[in-house]
């Protein structure tokens, strides 16, 4: 089973793990549109390449972004939500 | 007996002719480029000439047809869906089926074997109610049905499922649920399209989509510059590539599912098995193997390797429902690519880019809906306009927050 | 007759354990270290089994289980490979896929209309008339397959086992056990693991002619012996590679889930097969099952051989026929040079006739095709074709072929490597290799025994590099050998087609020349047209004969070619294995057993255990429901909702997050207040609703559903990171449980547990107050979920039991009974409360729901609020609505999810149904649409066979409208 370098517990298995979709931003919610929100809300970037990434450890209830390519299914970094954290 | 096969003998020569041209040379311009030799893009090839006369057509494959979804999927066709579009919409899709192979020339082994989907809880046996009301009342037979009956067409099953978890409370039973030969569903369009004119280039990718002013000017391709003005894009698990090129924002995310089959039987199982809850489809092909699937794989990846977990719940499953079949081998594992949409209905019909047209959001249900999809798509790229039996799937719903929601009738958990 | 040879050195069988057992009715007897194959070729036995779709007579082909010609099933497993399978007393095996047993299968006769059957052929007919199809699939089916199942059996539960290593070495062969020493030398933890049942390789069977093997072996495995850190495991497969090196090692009893940091692939080649007429008859075997037969079980092959060779192996092959007392009548060399080594001269030697530029164009079968009685041989042309007009017919009972291998790579391909074909040794080599992965031996293309073991240790060393504890000079592989040990092209037409290149699927060489011609052009599309490779053993001896066949077709090189994917697994793995001990985890509250005693019919909801209601007194089930509800009306009930989520938010942003993630206010929720929250996702969809309770500024506990509380606890912490909130979350559903005590009664027989103030006043509804309840620290909150006055107890897990018991006592005097979850459903069903995911689905927004008065006014923001503007300025499709129905009504009544229906369309369905009620009469809740919406309003409900039930629009709650009972 793939193996998954939590930041706080370090390689755990993947059964350990909940996949948390993509990292997005939210738009200002009184400014935007109807249709930006619609888009923020339903649409994604399923292409393929190097995604950002929301984790979360089950047994710890750790949430932590991870960096992964999702072709090669290769974990570059996962690090810390807030540690990361750029606003906007 | 059937007479057909006597002109085998009869002749010194191996009588039969091509399936389909191999087209040299790819010519600079088309009326329609698709984008995607599986099932759905063939079938919309072949109604485009057959339905409408447009054989000025060039189906792009980048690998040999057939060989993303269509050749790899757990191959059953039913129309008991949740929704009344959804319903409309495959009912059409196994109207077709009935009359494919004669229609084709070609035994697609389109066997109705009975469909059931299990239900382990009340709610789960609510939900198939659900289902079966509103296919009654669209004319659909469909039925609830309790485990006495499940056990009487199943005989091998275990309504206890192991006895360790939910045991089965009943099951929605579909009668005209079918299994069918998948690949040879895409050679027959691909005949028919070929037949009609259509050209049918493998080993062809698609490197952009040329879009000026909001429209469709060609297609970039590893062999050339296609001029244009119709694309169809029917790749399904690969389709975020393409939404890529020409700057389109969907919904879909893609993920794998996996599937396996065990060394061939002799026929035990003579209805198509569905476990809502145990998340797993199982059926017996005419070859006597064993082909089941579960649920989706658990994230985003668009790659098709294959998993030990899979393989192991699954067999779980399998052997909950089935327990005499411990000594049963698994020959092989493989997997798809599943478009998957936020509602579990398709993305079809037209879009913003004007001559940009769409084939995509096919979850794991897409193998069933080939022929209408064709059909549909065919007629939506004629005209330039959605086609009534799919205009609830425009990719423009989810503007709108109108989601058409089959989450209740998927096989397949999320 | 006996075909047993002496004994030999180096023999599998224990001569001293006869075994006696049983084939296709008939006793025979063999040896422990037998496997079916040998045995029953020791008793002259040739007859092992009839092919898929001909159903010709097959033998031995590869005694490795690299083909499936025996297969046998005995009344409980089924599909069992006869090489594979150890003979036990006892056991006892019949063929399968025969009509009237393997001798006299009456489906032979398929064999006769060949010509009518061509690859594909099912494509070109029976599919019309259609009302016929149906009978021509049935019988199709009964002609297809193989085994059958027995629904009888019981497959003992297999209990999984986990491994951990450095290296992995595939195959115990010369350059395994070479790669196994040279890490283990450089103290690495080896995991050396060889499907046979013994270690030794090709040096068991190839070389066990040749004294320098012995050596070689006996040396070998005196060195892994010595070393601690080598673990070897035969008789197991590497069955699976996955990702992050995760190997799935299958013996018979077991799955081993290995993690390894590295793997080495040393796992030999498939010898593959000529293609010449009737090359599937039994008699003609590959010449490595021949040396098999010879030096591991001491059966002699045949009585007179031919023996066809393009390479060394064959040589050998032929002098091993030779020295068990086989007439080799002939060796048939396809190389018109011969063979450039002293074995030429060695086979000469003691007479054995060499025929060099020569190709077997066709086996002999004997009356019946169960043997073989001869070879036709012929002279081949500079362009390798046969020149039938000069044939030599030779008589002999056996062909041995040695004309070339392909490498047991399929591992590596699982892993990510990819291959090539190289002309010098004319098969597929390594091209690239992931980081990890090796390989070493005849898989690598190195054939000579002594490059074999250099290229293991070179691997071994390579390995050990990898993982960095290794830092000197690693050689190079060893140079491929100036002949190549395949033959390009060994494959001859023949005009009356049984020239098989997939003995599996009784494929012959004219199959893939009508497939090429149909268009079925490339590998693919050749793959699943004709089905090659694709039967029992996966292509292992017709996948390369294929590509080449495809190639020449195209005029095409076998890179251009291809190949197809490797997929798990290596050899078929029973699904009990694979499943093991089928563990179901459950979860039980503490007073699981407490019902159980007490008679209730325990119901699973998700993985929990509940009660569904109590059985008493020989009711049915629909009578106990409504007691027991009618109970907690009149007297007091106590029910276990220990399933409940619970969860803990303090901190000085608790309010906030709870104003972001319910639809409702909380910032001017008083202390000791309870308010009810209602959840949604970002589309607007309702997900989640429960009890907030505010135990201190800031400090809430709140309640989930009991199936959405992990998600909703998982979700709420990843708001709380992106909304940058001070709090602290903590997940209780599993520390605490609760019990909910309602009924007229109730408060009398809690006041006797505890000192908290009670009265109407001191807690009145909606608070929640902080004491101590049968001396367990508890918070007890007034909800009103079944409408009548009751408290929700909420105490540590470990009181739970203590707490529940002591309540009972206390409230026998006032007729407390227990109530499960169908009484609760039914009494908030009378309360009107709807419950998520019952009276919503995936797609119910608030404003169906008519749960809009959740929704608090002037809210900058809560999850999901954006997307309700939006929904909002669309028109309402339908509304959650109580439905009661008048007392002339037929039975049955309608169900969860049965329709409404006007003017002959959909307007909405049943979501929450009692045919009783306390109150009397039937009620529900339903979805109508908002023309049908009006209380009052008669809908019309289509039940079971079409059966219409009619009821009306009511005002929900329909129980003690003013609440006054729960106040």
């Amino acid at each position: 089973m793939k193996i998954i370098t939590c930041p706080i517990n370090g390689p755990r298995p993947l059964q350990e793990f909940h996949f948390g979709g993509e990292v997005r931003t939210m738009p200002d919610a009184t400014a935007a549109t109807d249709a930006e929100w619609a888009d923020y809300v339903f649409n994604r970037s399923g292409e393929p390449g190097v995604k950002r990434e929301w984790w979360y450890h089950v047994p710890s209830g750790t949430w932590f972004i991870a960096e992964r390519d999702n072709c090669t299914d290769e974990f570059l970094r996962t690090y810390l939500y807030r540690a990361e954290h750029v606003d906007g | 007996m059937p007479y057909r096969l006597l002109k085998f003998a009869l002749h010194k020569k191996h009588p039969e002719p091509r399936m389909f041209r191999a087209p040299a040379e790819l010519r600079s311009e088309y009326d329609v480029v698709i984008i995607g030799g599986g099932g759905h893009g063939l079938a919309a090839a072949y109604y485009l000439a057959k339905d409408h006369g447009i054989t000025n057509v060039a189906v792009l494959e980048k690998g040999y047809i057939g060989g993303g979804g269509t050749g790899r999927n757990t191959a059953i066709i039913r129309s008991n869906y949740l929704t009344k579009e959804g319903v409309n919409f495959y009912r059409g899709s196994v109207e077709l089926f009935e009359d494919l192979s004669r229609e084709l020339n070609i035994n697609l082994f389109y066997s109705e074997r009975g469909h059931f989907t299990l239900a382990h809880s009340p709610a789960s046996l609510n939900t198939q109610r659900w289902r079966a009301e509103v296919n009654k009342h669209l004319g659909i037979s469909s039925e609830v049905v309790g485990p006495e009956f499940i056990k009487r067409k199943v005989p091998e099953i275990d309504l206890k499922a192991g006895g360790h978890q939910a045991p089965i409370y009943g099951a929605l039973y579909h009668p005209p649920g079918a299994i069918a030969r998948h690949d040879a569903v895409a050679w027959g369009y691909a005949r028919g399209a070929d037949q009609r004119g259509v050209e049918i280039h493998q080993q062809t990718a698609v490197t952009d989509v040329e879009i000026r002013d909001d429209e469709v000017a060609g297609v970039h391709t590893d062999k050339g510059f296609i001029k244009t003005r119709k694309v169809l894009s029917a790749v399904a698990g690969w389709t975020t590539n393409i939404t890529a090129m020409v700057g389109l924002r969907t919904p879909l995310v893609i993920h794998p599912l996996q599937a396996l089959v065990t060394e061939p039987l002799k026929p035990w199982l003579n209805s198509i098995v569905v476990s809502a809850s145990l998340h797993l489809y199982v059926s017996q092909s005419s070859r006597g193997e064993l082909v089941a699937g579960a649920s989706l794989d658990p994230y985003e990846l668009i790659s098709m390797r294959s998993t030990l977990d899979f393989a192991e719940g699954m067999s779980t499953g399998l052997l909950d429902l089935f327990p005499c079949l411990g000594d049963v081998k698994v020959l092989r594992q493989w997997a798809g690519l599943c478009d998957m949409t936020p509602d579990f209905s398709p993305i079809m019909g037209t879009t913003p880019i004007k001559g940009f047209y769409i084939d995509a959001g096919w979850g794991t249900w897409g193998f069933k809906a080939t022929p209408i999809s064709g059909k549909t798509m065919a007629d939506t790229l004629a005209n330039d306009h959605d086609h009534g039996l799919i205009e609830a799937f425009n990719l423009s719903r989810f503007k709108r927050f109108e989601l058409v929601g089959e989450k209740g009738a998927a096989s397949v958990g999320h | 007759m006996d075909r047993r040879l002496p004994p030999r050195e180096g023999e599998w069988i224990d001569r001293s354990r006869p075994v006696k057992f049983r084939f296709e009715g008939a006793a025979y007897t063999g040896f422990a270290g037998d496997v079916l194959s040998s045995a029953l070729w020791a008793n002259d036995v040739r007859l092992l089994g009839r092919s898929f779709k001909y159903h010709r007579p097959r033998g031995i082909y590869s005694l490795a289980g690299h083909d499936a010609n025996v297969m046998v099933e005995d009344g409980r497993r089924t599909n069992i490979r006869g090489d594979l399978l150890s003979i036990e007393p006892g056991l006892d095996v019949r063929s399968v896929n025969t009509s009237g047993g393997v001798e006299r299968d009456r489906l032979q006769i398929i064999d006769w209309f060949g010509r009518f059957l061509p690859v594909g052929f099912y494509y070109k007919a029976f599919h019309t008339p259609r009302w016929l199809f149906p009978f021509y699939e049935n019988r199709m089916r009964k002609v297809a397959g193989l085994g059958r199942i027995h629904p009888d059996n019981k497959y003992p539960p297999s209990p999984k086992d986990y491994a951990y290593c450095d290296l992995l070495v595939v195959g115990a062969g010369p350059a395994g056990l070479a790669g196994a020493i040279a890490a283990a030398e450089q103290g690495l933890q080896v995991l050396l693991v060889e499907e046979q049942p013994r270690p030794g390789g090709s040096l068991t069977w190839q070389w066990a002619g040749e004294p320098a093997a012995d050596q070689h072996l006996f040396g070998l495995l005196e060195k892994v012996e010595a070393f601690d850190n080598i673990r070897i495991r035969c008789g197991t497969q590497v069955a699976g590679c996955y990702g992050d090196h995760w190997a799935a090692l299958i013996d018979d009893d077991r799955l081993t889930k290995l993690r390894t940091k590295s793997m080495l692939v040393a796992a030999g080649c498939f010898e593959q097969p000529a293609v010449f007429q009737n090359n599937d008859l039994p008699g003609v075997m590959s010449a490595s099952a021949a040396q098999r037969l010879i030096h591991l079980y001491a059966v002699k092959p045949f009585g007179k051989a031919v023996v066809l060779a393009a390479n060394s192996d064959g040589y050998r092959a032929a002098l091993d026929l030779h020295n068990a007392g086989v007439v080799v009548a002939a060796l048939v060399d396809l190389r018109h040079d011969g063979e450039p080594t002293k074995l030429a001269q060695m086979v000469a030697d003691v007479g054995i006739v060499s025929h060099t530029g020569h190709a077997v164009y066709e086996a002999l079968p004997a009356r019946g095709k169960k043997r073989i009685c001869g070879a036709v041989i012929c002279p081949l042309d500079r362009d390798g074709n046969p020149r039938t007009e000069s044939s030599i017919r030779i008589d002999c009972d056996g062909i041995a072929i040695s004309v070339g291998w392909t490498p047991n790579v399929g591992l590596i391909y699982q892993a990510g490597g990819r291959f090539h074909h190289a002309e010098q040794v004319e098969q597929l080599v390594p091209l690239e290799l992931p980081a990890g992965l090796f390989a070493a031996g005849r898989a690598n293309g190195v054939f000579d025994l002594g490059d074999q073991i250099d290229d293991g240790c070179r691997a071994g060393l390579a390995a050990a590099a990898h993982l960095d504890r290794f830092d000197g000079e690693i050689p190079d592989s060893p140079k491929h050998q100036v002949a190549a040990p395949t033959h390009p092209y060994p494959i001859f037409a023949h005009k009356r087609k049984k020239n098989f290149v997939d003995f599996d699927e009784d494929l012959h060489l004219q199959d893939f020349e009508n497939a090429h011609q149909e268009g079925y052009d490339n590998i693919e599309l050749m793959k699943r047209f004709t089905t090659v490779g694709m039967g029992p053993s996966q292509g292992k001896l017709s996948n390369i004969n294929a590509i080449r066949i495809l190639a020449r077709l195209n005029g095409a090189s076998i890179n251009e070619t291809g190949t197809t994917t490797s997929r798990p697994f290596h050899r078929p793995v029973p699904l009990g294995i694979l499943a093991g001990r089928r563990f179901h985890p459950q979860r039980r509250t503490p007073m699981h057993n407490w019902h159980v005693q007490a008679g209730a019919e325990i119901m699973h909801a998700g993985a929990w255990l509940r009660p569904e209601y109590y059985k008493a007194g020989g009711q049915n089930r629909d009578d106990c429901i409504l007691n027991e509800a009618a109970n907690v009306r009149n007297n007091v009930g106590l029910i276990d909702v220990g399933t409940l989520g619970k969860l803990e938010i303090n901190g000085p942003d608790a309010v906030r997050l709870l104003e972001h993630l319910y639809t409702g206010r909380f910032r001017k929720q008083q202390v000791g207040r309870l308010r009810y929250g209602l959840a949604c996702d970002e589309t607007g969809v309702i997900i989640d609703d429960g009890v907030i309770a505010r135990l201190a500024d800031d400090r809430f506990y709140v309640t989930a559903t009991s199936s959405g509380a992990a998600a909703f606890y998982r979700e709420m912490q990843r708001w709380a990171l992106i909304f940058d909130m001070d709090v602290t979350l903590i997940n209780a559903t599993g520390q605490l449980v609760a019990m909910n005590i309602a009924g007229p009664n109730s408060r009398e027989v809690l006041q006797e547990l505890t000192e908290s103030d009670l009265s109407k006043d001191g807690f009145p509804y909606l608070g929640v107050r902080e004491g101590i309840v049968a001396g367990a620290p508890a918070k007890l909150m007034r909800v009103g979920f079944v409408g009548e006055l009751g408290y929700e107890i909420h105490v540590p897990a470990s009181y739970g039991l203590h707490v529940w018991t002591t309540l009972m006592q206390a409230g026998e005097r006032f007729r407390i009974r227990p109530f499960g979850v169908e009484a609760q459903r039914l009494l908030r069903l009378e309360k009107g409360h709807l419950i998520v995911g019952q009276d919503t689905d995936a797609l119910t927004n608030p404003y169906e729901a008519d749960v809009a008065w959740a929704i608090g006014k002037n809210k900058p923001f809560f999850v999901g609020s954006r997307s309700l503007d939006i929904i909002q300025k669309k028109p309402t499709t339908r509304c959650l609505v109580g439905l009661a129905f008048g007392d002339d009504q037929p039975r049955p009544m309608p169900s969860e999810c049965h329709l409404i229906i006007a003017d002959g369309e959909i307007a909405g369905r049943i979501t929450s149904i009692a045919p009783r009620s306390t109150l009397g009469h039937s009620i529900a809740m339903a979805f109508v649409t908002p023309e049908l919406a009006a209380v009052g309003t008669r809908v019309k409900i289509r039940a079971d066979d079409g059966c219409i039930v009619e009821a009306h629009v009511a005002k929900m709650p329909f129980y003690d409208p003013e609440s006054t009972r729960q106040q």
